[in-house]
């Protein structure tokens, strides 16, 4: 953290690197899910609008599938990041779920309730986050299995028989609609309504936020840096 | 002796040949005194002039060109009033008898004049073979002959005959374009289906092209899909006289006939499911005989209907699998939809789909009976993925009273965390 970071009250939530795997998960989920769900709901018509406008069925599956093959190589590239590199050992142990959480879970509704005094005290990520990362990487990786084995339908054929196909149609697409409903009314609402950040948390692009905010949401973390000397 | 013998053959030969000529019938050139003066015409009770003018060079080069005028006009003397009307019956005996019961020749009988008689169709002084192509009966200009009325919106309605549109239509159809752009003789004309003489609307069961008699009507040019098509679930419903079978007009149309490759068609790939989902959607086929029901909306589901749909066509249409004019129930060994042979017909498209891939059902009927995993597992994610909307919104809004209730109570409260 730069000394203009500290005199501006900014701590660093994001390295570049996440944000650049953030802002490509972004772009490449929003991308599958219009060329997706058109094919879901073709009965729909918008989706078939959608699909006019993709160029056709055919048009639209190839870009639904460069999107995905981008977002697999995102996925491999974020799992070794994670595993291997001193930045991402760290955030992953960070984000393993425990105990604390299911007791900060309770607590929380508990103080919204008014029979607790305390808000949980996060470390770096609340349930809320670790909810979110490990929900969504469930699902990305549910989708790429169903995805690849409908792409490879010849190679499928050999090994299953049409009723696997099916359910893999079925869940690819479900799969997709809980990742749509995730990251819509949760993840949506709490890096832009949710009333502490309103209008938004500006660390997916500028990887920062205010120490104050910090303090206030993640105050374990805050104390940590603290302690290390980073504010 | 011999020379009164041969006087009196003479005699007797002389009386004979002058009896006829002692009836003063006219010889066609008497006859062109008058009538080959082409200002020649008579005053009609209605006011029009006809003209009473025979070309004789047209008449001289029609089939009837060597005969003498009496052999129509009996009572033609010269001069003569006006003359009995022409009997063609009188040669053409079986023509003139299947005419008598087309819709033509009835109305005829009645004393209506704008159906057409013999001449309307095949001319009057200038009559020539059909196989002359200069005749109004060639085979490339009888669609103009029959258009002629047909395409005629006041007799259309008169009549009320089918919309002249669809009359129009057979020139862009398969049929039409075949002998009109290409000049093939051997393409369908309308009295190839409608019959010439004897031509009567399609609800009456002698009509040509009476739904019974379609099949073997278009088997006349197509005898070897009629064979396929009499072996079939379709032909052998409609030989044992189910009504409701479909005879080849109901999937191909009639006049607007198209080449499957024609996007128009009706049983080009893009729209074959809605020509078979025409019948095979409708409630009563699949009680009536026992086919499994949401066929077309489980195939719409598939992605091979929705590419179908979207314009995709090498994707499988119900033909594709269940066969064209050899369609056979599944329960048929014969059928390329029965259970063991299913392998091989998707195999056509998917050399990798064997008999393990082909376990199970094609059209996939979602429901706990027809489909048990796919509909568990839909259910599940429904469920799931409500729960989870529910939940979300319960949290948010739990989050959201907490906030208003401290806000109420000390002032601040605005942040979650400890203050």
């Amino acid at each position: 953290m730069s000394r203009a970071d500290l005199e501006a009250g900014q701590v660093i939530r994001m390295s570049l690197l996440f944000r650049v795997q953030h802002l490509l998960l972004t772009v490449l989920l929003t991308v599958l899910a219009v060329t997706g769900f058109a094919l879901m709901y073709h009965e729909n018509s918008l989706a078939q609008w959608i699909i006019r406008l993709e160029g056709g069925v055919h048009n639209r599956g190839i870009v639904h599938r460069v999107a995905a093959v981008l977002m697999m190589a995102n996925l491999v590239y974020h799992v070794f990041y994670m595993l291997f590199s001193r930045e991402g050992k760290p955030e992953l142990r960070q984000l393993l779920i425990g105990r604390q959480d299911i007791d900060d879970f309770f607590q929380s509704l508990r103080y919204n309730i008014g029979t607790a005094k305390e808000y949980p005290r996060f470390g770096k990520y609340g349930y809320k986050e670790k909810f979110q990362y490990w929900g969504a990487s469930a699902g990305i990786i549910l989708i790429s299995f169903t995805g690849i084995m409908l792409w490879a339908e010849g190679f499928s054929m050999v090994f299953f028989p049409k009723v696997v196909l099916d359910l893999a149609i079925v869940i690819h697409g479900y799969q997709g609609l809980l990742a749509f409903v995730i990251l819509f009314l949760w993840h949506l609402y709490n890096v832009h309504l949710h009333p502490s950040v309103f209008p938004m948390n500006p660390s997916w692009i500028t990887g920062k936020v205010s120490s104050e905010w910090m303090r206030e949401e993640h105050p374990l973390e805050y104390e940590k840096l603290k302690r290390e000397g980073h504010l | 002796m011999r020379r009164p013998f041969l006087t009196a053959a003479l005699a007797a030969a002389a009386l004979y040949l002058a009896v006829p000529a002692g009836a003063a019938a006219p010889g066609v050139g008497e006859c062109m005194d008058c009538h080959g003066d082409s200002t020649i015409e008579k005053t009609l009770p209605n006011g029009q002039a006809l003209s009473l003018f025979v070309d004789l060079q047209a008449y001289r080069q029609s089939v009837h060109g060597k005969s003498s005028c009496v052999s129509c006009h009996a009572d033609a003397k010269a001069p003569h009033d006006k003359l009995k009307k022409v009997s063609c019956e009188k040669c053409h005996g079986d023509a003139g008898k299947s005419y008598a019961g087309s819709s033509h020749g009835k109305l005829r009988a009645k004393g209506v004049t704008d159906v057409p008689g013999c001449d309307g169709c095949h001319g009057k002084h200038d009559i020539r073979k059909p196989t002359d192509p200069a005749a109004r009966t060639f085979r490339l200009n009888i669609v103009a002959t029959c258009l002629r009325c047909h395409k005629d919106r006041a007799i259309e309605q008169k009549y009320n005959l089918p919309d002249q549109k669809v009359m129009a239509a057979y020139e862009q159809s398969v049929h039409g374009m075949a002998s009109k752009k290409s000049g093939l003789t051997g393409s369908a004309v309308c009295i190839d289906c409608h019959g010439n003489h004897a031509i009567l609307p399609g609800d009456q069961p002698r009509s040509a092209t009476h739904r019974q008699s379609i099949p073997t009507m278009c088997g006349k040019c197509h005898p070897g899909i009629l064979e396929q098509y009499e072996k079939s679930v379709h032909g052998k419903g409609m030989r044992a006289g189910i009504a409701e079978s479909p005879v080849c007009t109901d999937c191909h149309g009639e006049h607007t006939i198209a080449k499957v490759a024609d996007p128009t068609s009706s049983v080009s790939p893009r729209n074959i499911p809605k020509t078979c989902s025409g019948c095979h959607e409708k409630g009563g086929i699949s009680t009536r005989y026992a086919i499994q029901k949401k066929r077309f909306s489980s195939y719409m589901d598939s992605f091979h209907g929705i590419a179908v749909e979207y314009g995709m066509t090498k994707a499988a249409n119900c033909s594709s699998c269940h066969g064209v004019h050899d369609i056979l129930p599944s329960s048929d060994p014969a059928s390329s939809v029965n259970k063991a042979n299913i392998p091989k017909t998707c195999g056509k498209c998917h050399p990798n789909a064997g008999p393990n891939f082909a376990k199970g059902d094609v059209h996939v009927d979602v429901s706990p009976k027809k489909a048990m995993g796919v509909f568990a597992v839909r259910l599940f994610y429904t469920i799931f993925i409500t729960s989870l909307v529910i939940l979300f919104a319960l949290h948010v809004g739990l989050e959201l009273y907490g906030r208003w209730n401290r806000k109420k109570n000390n002032g601040s409260g605005g942040k979650e965390g400890q203050s």
